[in-house]
């Protein structure tokens, strides 16, 4: 891992709310962390991971759902596994479906209130205003679509105000309109103070809700930062971009005279542009293709999937 | 006429929200299926009026028997998975274990939720049972020897869902093998079986002819401390195990 800016290790941060040491899990020979360490503090983190990198797990081991068989996780100094006192200071939106599906939205959210001793009687409405939820609030969770779940499951962990909130995936299932605004209410989360621990396998996704990124990769972690640091430490890694034209041979031909362009290949797809500078390339591609006379129908860049990023962290 | 807002709620203990939630979170919502148990002892009941024995004797023998080895722990078997199992399996136990609440109030919270379940359920069964078998003054100690039966198996219940990840197989197992076969044979397991006891419960309150009373178990009001002790025991197993316990997620 390197080092930041100012030389300290970026997996870990000066005023952490949440540390975890050396952490190991294995589920029988599985192993899904591995002597994994890093903090977190307030604000908004991001963990990014392809499935299976063990985000949920570092996720669930961090609230106490399931305790580490090696190393340790301290939330506030002390053991969420063992300490029930923790479980009043954090809470987890996790990713399963999972939802008592008798229960309106209502209901649970203040079943979780009546759970975590919420005295204040309008704590539920406006943690179901919050995520948009209370027009729906007093129909089954049954009926309801993935992101209406995870928004109710939101609105039940915001209703405790828990200085320390861990998102498993919370954007899955929301609808485009959804997910602005769930992205504005976590950043504003972590702009009051809390420790706002969110994964997403979704890069974009991260870079618009966290500034801090930590990046797992088989249980490991593989790198930390700023997530332009993670996208910066791969800009001498050539980078594949589809581009769907009408002449896509004579775009690809003019594009192979630019010195940004190292390879081009014809798909099914469409054009796909080998570049190992491909932010030289987003700007060259559309007066090149102008000057053509060549129509643009598809810019899209291949290797925004976190799997190929990964791929090239790992490589 | 006035309505309460939703903001005029007043927040409920820990334990209030867990019985209130076990109850609404465990009723299927397809509400007949509650009636099947009372059919299935009605109908038990009215097999009693064949016998030539006295009203009170055949519905012990043949009504009590049905409900005790059959209405009872399967209907218990039902709730008892619902209460934790089921939610551990899916993944719904972690908006429970997710706070700041002690073991000892959700195991306790759970139980009592089940119970009203069952009660709700059983001791309109039991009742019915007797009535229907011609045997109306043995309503009262039919139901008791239903509820003091189901508060048992639902606390066991509840232990093997904290300590095993397929609950309703270890249950199956423990009133079909346990109970059932080596509790027929010896007394020492059906003094703490809970379907055994419950019936003896029935046998003690009834006082039916004397043969239907099994030697080496206790009856009557015994039967019920008996079973109140099984409970016990079960809740502090169940309370003992969740603190061990890895929540599942659907993705486990």
């Amino acid at each position: 891992m390197s080092e930041g800016e100012d030389g300290t290790d970026p997996a870990f941060v000066a005023d952490s709310t949440v540390v975890v040491e050396n952490a190991s899990v294995w589920f029988g020979q599985k192993v899904a962390l591995s002597e994994l360490s890093c903090s977190f503090g307030p604000g908004v983190t991001g963990l990014l991971g392809p499935n299976g990198a063990g985000k949920s797990t570092l996720m669930r081991a961090i609230t106490g759902l399931i305790g580490v068989n090696a190393g340790e996780v301290r939330v506030d100094g002390r053991d969420p596994r063992t300490d029930r006192d923790v479980q009043g200071r954090i809470a987890l939106v996790p990713e399963d479906e999972a939802v008592p599906a008798q229960l309106t939205p209502r209901e649970l959210v203040r079943y979780v209130a009546d759970l975590h001793g919420v005295r204040d009687p309008g704590a539920a409405e406006r943690a179901l205003d919050l995520v948009d939820m209370l027009p729906a609030a007093d129909r089954r969770l049954r009926g309801f679509s993935k992101g209406m779940r995870q928004r109710s499951k939101v609105a039940a962990a915001l209703v405790t105000d828990p200085p320390v909130l861990v998102l498993d995936e919370p954007l899955n299932g929301a609808d485009p309109v959804q997910r602005v605004r769930l992205t504005d209410l976590f950043r504003s989360l972590g702009a009051e103070g809390r420790t706002v621990i969110v994964s997403s396998h979704v890069l974009s996704e991260v870079e618009r809700l966290a500034d801090r990124v930590l990046v797992l990769i088989h249980g490991r972690l593989a790198a930390a930062g700023n997530h332009r640091a993670i996208r910066d430490a791969m800009d001498d890694r050539p980078r594949h971009v589809l581009i769907r034209a009408d002449e896509p041979r004579r775009l690809g031909a003019a594009l192979l005279r630019l010195g940004t362009v190292a390879g081009v290949s014809l798909t099914d797809a469409g054009l796909v542009v080998t570049t190992e500078r491909a932010g030289a390339l987003a700007v060259a591609v559309a007066p090149v293709a102008r000057e053509l006379g060549v129509r643009l129908r598809e810019v899209r860049p291949l290797d925004d999937s976190l799997e190929s990023l990964f791929q090239e962290l790992v490589r | 006429m006035s309505s309460r807002a939703p903001t005029e709620r007043r927040a409920a203990s820990p334990l209030t929200a867990i019985v209130r939630y076990t109850v609404r979170a465990c009723v299927p919502s397809q509400r007949w299926l509650l009636l099947l148990p009372v059919a299935g002892a009605v109908l038990f009941g009215l097999l009693s009026r064949l016998s030539d024995e006295t009203a009170v004797t055949a519905f012990v023998r043949v009504g009590g028997t049905a409900l005790h080895t059959l209405v009872l722990p399967i209907t218990c078997l039902v709730i008892g998975d619902a209460l934790l199992g089921a939610e551990i399996r899916s993944g719904v136990f972690a908006f429970t274990w997710l706070s700041p609440v002690r073991y000892r109030t959700i195991v306790i919270g759970r139980w009592l939720g089940g119970c009203l379940i069952a009660a709700a359920v059983l001791v309109p069964a039991a009742a019915g049972a007797a009535v229907a078998a011609g045997a109306p003054s043995s309503a009262a100690p039919a139901a008791v020897a239903a509820v003091a039966g189901a508060a048992a198996y639902l606390a066991l219940f509840l232990a093997i869902g904290a300590s095993f990840k397929r609950p309703v197989v270890w249950s199956l197992a423990l009133v079909i093998l346990v109970e059932r076969l080596l509790g027929a044979a010896l007394d020492g397991i059906a003094q703490l079986s809970p379907g055994w006891l419950a019936q003896s419960v029935l046998v003690g309150l009834t006082s039916p002819a004397a043969d239907l009373q099994r030697e080496g178990i206790p009856s009557g009001w015994a039967a019920v401390g008996r079973l109140a002790v099984v409970a016990a025991v079960g809740l502090a197993v169940a309370t003992r195990r969740l603190r061990s316990l890895r929540p599942a997620s659907s993705a486990d």
